[in-house]
């Protein structure tokens, strides 16, 4: 009997023993034409990618990911922030984006909740300058809605009826909210902007409810104005630090 | 097939850089070093000629056109190439659902006089291939390694990404797997 190990050293040996299986010789010119084809193609590849190119090629990359960055910052950024324009250009671009009178309607509700998030926060920091902007803000972007809605009358009031009960329900909730606000702000000048921001809640139901013709007969264009002078410039005020 | 030796990555570095500045020649001699090799040990695990030549082509084409890769890696070249082959031959069987492997049944194996020992000697090569392919992955690659490739423990170790004292573990655990699988197609 022999042992294990000298078992596994014989089975090791005849393993040695094994002739190696090589290619065909035909097999083996076929390989280093295909793998030539590839070097020359890679060759020609480095080449063209200079280290210079690599350097600006990763400065992008570092420049896109600094925007990216900065661009999700911003979405959360209040009027006193360093980041607050550039949330103003990423809802422009959200504002050129909207296309239906029902994607319209939202994106200037949603502009018009955030502002008046924005005026809460001001108003809990003594900003009411900035409170006051964000609530100037707030009435134009309820204006845009309700032009939004009137613009629809003429075209297609099922869609028009549903589109107001949407705005009666969204300025009925920031009316709630201003309304507490009244009661928790003791400054004069920021009562005299929540008041404000009230009364233009109630005129863009107004404006809403009139038919389409008392807008001069027409639609409105994209982003009207709230002071009916024209397209607003921008969805949000220019912060004054 | 020559032998790889210690010295072989040393000798690599320099067609290695003459590789990276284009010079075809360079490419020539380490395709010329390492193709045959990779063909045998791809041929060892699948048992077909003409997937062994597909993934030995693929093997070296990676190798000599990704050098920018091999910068980081911090092994011998003929690691990375052997880990190269190791990684398609393992696609392959993944693509192929093994379906390409020789089944250990259809192999006859010689009966010794005493039962309880293998007739190693008159085992055939076919025999030993097509119950080599019967182990476990890392069980095959360890036994071509040192047994077909000639490659020292180190080498293997390096390849497989394991301590020499683990690489010589697995081999002795493979002999031994290899063993009961000859014997159990004998004894059917």
């Amino acid at each position: 009997m022999t042992t294990e190990m000298e078992r596994l050293e014989r089975l090791a040996e005849r393993l040695r023993a094994v002739e190696p299986v090589m290619p065909s010789p035909g097999a083996k010119i076929r390989g280093w034409n295909l793998v030539l084809a590839a070097v020359e193609q890679s060759a020609t590849v480095r080449s063209r990618s200079h280290p210079v190119r690599r350097l600006v090629l990763a400065a992008v990359a570092a420049a896109v990911l600094l925007v990216a960055g900065a661009v999700a910052a911003s979405a959360d950024s209040l009027p006193d922030s360093a980041l607050y324009p550039l949330k103003g250009v990423i809802e422009n671009v959200r504002g050129a984006l909207a296309f239906s009178p029902s994607d319209k309607l939202d994106y200037h509700l949603d502009l018009a909740r955030t502002r008046l998030t924005e005026a809460e926060a001001m108003l809990a920091r003594h900003r009411v300058d900035l409170a006051d902007q964000a609530l100037s803000s707030l009435n134009d972007q309820l204006n845009d809605a309700a032009l939004v809605v009137q613009a629809e009358k003429a075209g297609d009031p099922a869609l028009a009826a549903s589109l107001e009960n949407r705005l009666v329900q969204a300025i009925a909730t920031h009316d709630q909210q201003l309304a507490g606000l009244q009661g928790e702000v003791t400054n004069a000048a920021a009562l005299a902007a929540i008041t404000q921001a009230r009364d233009g809640a109630a005129q863009a139901l107004q404006t809403a409810n009139q038919p389409a013709s008392s807008n001069g007969g027409g639609k409105p264009s994209a982003s009207p104005s709230g002071n009916g002078k024209g397209p607003s410039a921008t969805p949000h005020p220019t912060p004054k630090h | 097939m020559q032998p790889l030796g210690k010295a072989a990555s040393d000798d690599d570095r320099p067609l290695i850089e003459r590789v990276r500045r284009g010079d075809q020649d360079a490419a020539r001699i380490l395709f010329e070093r390492y193709f045959d090799r990779i063909y045998n040990y791809v041929y060892a695990r699948l048992g077909r000629a003409e997937d062994a030549e597909d993934l030995a082509i693929d093997t070296m084409t990676r190798s000599l056109t990704r050098l920018d890769l091999f910068q980081d890696q911090g092994v011998a070249f003929s690691s990375w190439v052997y880990r190269i082959a190791h990684n398609a031959t393992i696609d392959h069987y993944r693509r192929q659902g093994k379906a390409t492997l020789v089944p250990l049944e259809s192999a006859t194996m010689p009966v010794s006089a005493d039962p309880s020992e293998l007739a190693v000697e008159q085992l055939s090569n076919e025999d030993l291939h097509e119950a080599l392919r019967a182990l476990t992955d890392e069980q095959q690659q360890v036994l071509i390694l040192r047994f077909f490739q000639d490659l020292t423990a180190t080498q293997a170790a390096q390849i497989m990404g394991k301590s020499v004292g683990a690489v010589q573990a697995l081999q002795h655990r493979a002999l031994g797997s290899l063993e009961r699988a000859l014997h159990g197609r004998t004894n059917n």
